[in-house]
């Protein structure tokens, strides 16, 4: 039999069908006492729960989503901008490539979270370590990201550049630059999931506020609602950020829209 | 004085295998206006002929000199065309015409006539706008040659450009090809395979010898212009035609042996 491909919105009714069947059988688990609330609460109890963080007197969820969430592009536009550059450079040059290599190759292996403690000892537990967490996570990703979607660029399309007399500044920002765009921005989404890793964990480690805090809290005093709560607003958050990054990617990219193959 | 003239060169290619010497004592002049094809055995050394012309490689040993002077980097006075295109993906018809003129520095105004009048000469006019990735192959052969032109060459370099196509395409295009050439004198030295090809278009066929390759023979075609495809049924044609062909696979088979 032949696999056809579903329409976006047949897609989207079988979608919401496996939820609400996710949904309606962890509820009802609960409700015939097949697990302890203490444990689990059932959907609708996060639901209010939820509800209750977003509205009420002490409301702290969206100012905690923000915060976290302006922590991770923060530093991810910070690690972007030192990266890129560089990346490029090291992608047209095989000396800089050379030179730097083993200092990456040291850096790179690095979880972001063995980076918590020197970060701490350095900068305390304010906004700043938060953002050197994040780039120390990001920034060696970022730069073998950039350096090998530079590399793959067609060498005949910078032959066929420098034949029509770009110099090698033109090269770099008229052939390079966009001819690498394509797997860069797909890097960058991966690097993108590793700074949200590294925020939600500096969070739980050492901080006063953002998601990864409220989840931290929350285990302090067993409140398994307001865990839930929190991780299921890190996931409606990224998923979030990820359109609108694939927007930005759509935005940058209309050649790929439109055309299939070179 | 002749427009490109290469004297005595040599290359050698070194890798890790050892050395290979792709070119060995090649000499040939082409003059303004003149339309010269190579034509040779597979790896006999044409494309590192031509990219020796355009400055992608130095010679080993001998000189190429364009105007007199010697060639030392990629020289934009060389316009090339590429067997496979090689235009940006992510630029339209329109904005790879003009890249030349804008890395030029030339002014948005001009570029814009420019490319127009480039565009509509090659008849892509309502793809303009398209991306190549949108282009059947002729078509994007056809931009590629747009691109090179707009640039004004000295000198158009053509490494096998149509060897992709299909055979009527292909006929298309090397009309295409001729009609620029009759207009406004445009010199060209170009690569192929093909023996009817490099009788249609050149005033010169330069024949090449098997590796290391150089100059084997030389033929002034004087199949009068504008030729049209009907010129390959005369007499004048399949005898110069079957001269080439008796010398060329001579030279196929050499380098058939050589290889082992
Ligand atoms: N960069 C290189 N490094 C090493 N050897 C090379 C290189 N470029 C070409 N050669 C060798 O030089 C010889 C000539 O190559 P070239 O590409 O000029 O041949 P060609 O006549 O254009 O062949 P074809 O008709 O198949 O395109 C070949 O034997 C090839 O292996
Ligand atoms: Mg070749």
């Amino acid at each position: 039999m032949k696999e056809t491909e579903l329409t976006f919105w047949r897609a989207s009714v079988y979608g919401s069908l496996g939820l609400v069947c996710f949904l309606g059988l962890w509820e009802l688990a609960i409700r015939f006492h097949l697990i302890d609330p203490f444990f689990l609460p059932p959907p609708s109890q996060i639901f209010t729960r939820a509800i209750r963080m977003t509205t009420g007197p002490d409301a702290v969820l969206l100012s905690d989503i923000k915060i976290s969430a302006s922590r991770v592009l923060a530093g991810f536009s910070l690690s972007v901008l030192a990266g890129v550059p560089f990346g490029l450079v090291m992608g047209v040059s095989s000396v800089v490539r050379a030179t730097l290599n083993p200092i990456i190759s040291i850096i790179r292996p690095l979880p972001a979270l063995s980076w918590i403690p020197l970060s701490m000892l350095w900068l305390g537990i304010d906004e700043q370590q938060k953002y050197a967490i994040v780039f120390m996570g990001c920034f060696a990703s970022i730069l073998v990201y950039t350096t090998d979607a530079t590399m793959r660029v067609d060498p005949v399309l910078r032959r066929a550049a420098r034949n029509l007399g770009a110099s090698d500044f033109q090269v770099l920002r008229y052939v390079i630059l966009p001819g690498a765009l394509p797997d860069l921005l797909s890097g960058l989404k991966v690097v993108l999931a590793i700074a949200w890793t590294c925020v939600i964990s500096a969070e739980m480690v050492g901080a006063n506020s953002g998601l990864g805090f409220r989840i931290w809290t929350a285990k302090e005093w067993s409140d398994t609602g307001q865990v839930l709560v929190g991780m299921i607003s890190i996931s409606v958050t990224v998923l979030i950020l990820d359109i609108a990054f694939r927007g930005i990617e759509r935005l940058l990219l209309p050649w790929q829209r439109k055309a299939s193959g070179t | 004085m002749a427009l490109i003239q290469l004297d005595n060169v040599t290359k050698v290619f070194s890798s890790r295998k050892g050395d290979v010497e792709a070119v060995c004592g090649f000499s040939l002049s082409i003059r303004n206006g003149e339309v010269v094809t190579l034509v040779g055995a597979s790896g006999c050394g044409k494309t590192t002929v031509l990219n020796m012309v355009a400055g992608f490689i130095a010679p080993t040993s001998g000189k190429v000199l364009l105007e007199g002077e010697p060639v030392l980097r990629v020289e934009p006075r060389c316009g090339m065309i590429f067997q496979s295109y090689a235009l940006f993906p992510w630029l339209t018809v329109r904005e790879n015409v003009e890249f030349g003129p804008k890395v030029k520095g030339i002014s948005r105004k001009i570029r814009k006539k420019l490319s127009r009048n480039y565009i509509e000469m090659v008849g892509l006019t309502e793809f303009a706008d398209s991306y190549p990735g949108e282009l059947s192959g002729g078509m994007r052969q056809r931009v590629a040659l747009c691109r090179a032109l707009a640039n004004k060459p000295d000198i158009l370099l053509c490494d096998e450009p149509f060897a992709a196509l299909d055979a009527m395409t292909r006929q298309v295009m090397q009309q295409e090809l001729l009609n620029i050439v009759s207009r406004s004198g445009q010199t060209v030295f170009f690569i192929t395979h093909s023996i009817d090809e490099a009788l249609i278009l050149s005033d010169r066929v330069v024949v090449m010898s098997a590796r290391p390759g150089q100059v084997k023979a030389v033929y002034d075609i004087e199949l009068s212009r504008p030729r049209k495809i009907d010129v390959q049924l005369t007499d004048e044609y399949l005898k110069i035609k079957r001269k080439i062909w008796d010398l060329v696979e001579e030279e196929v088979k050499a380098s058939m042996i050589s290889s082992g």
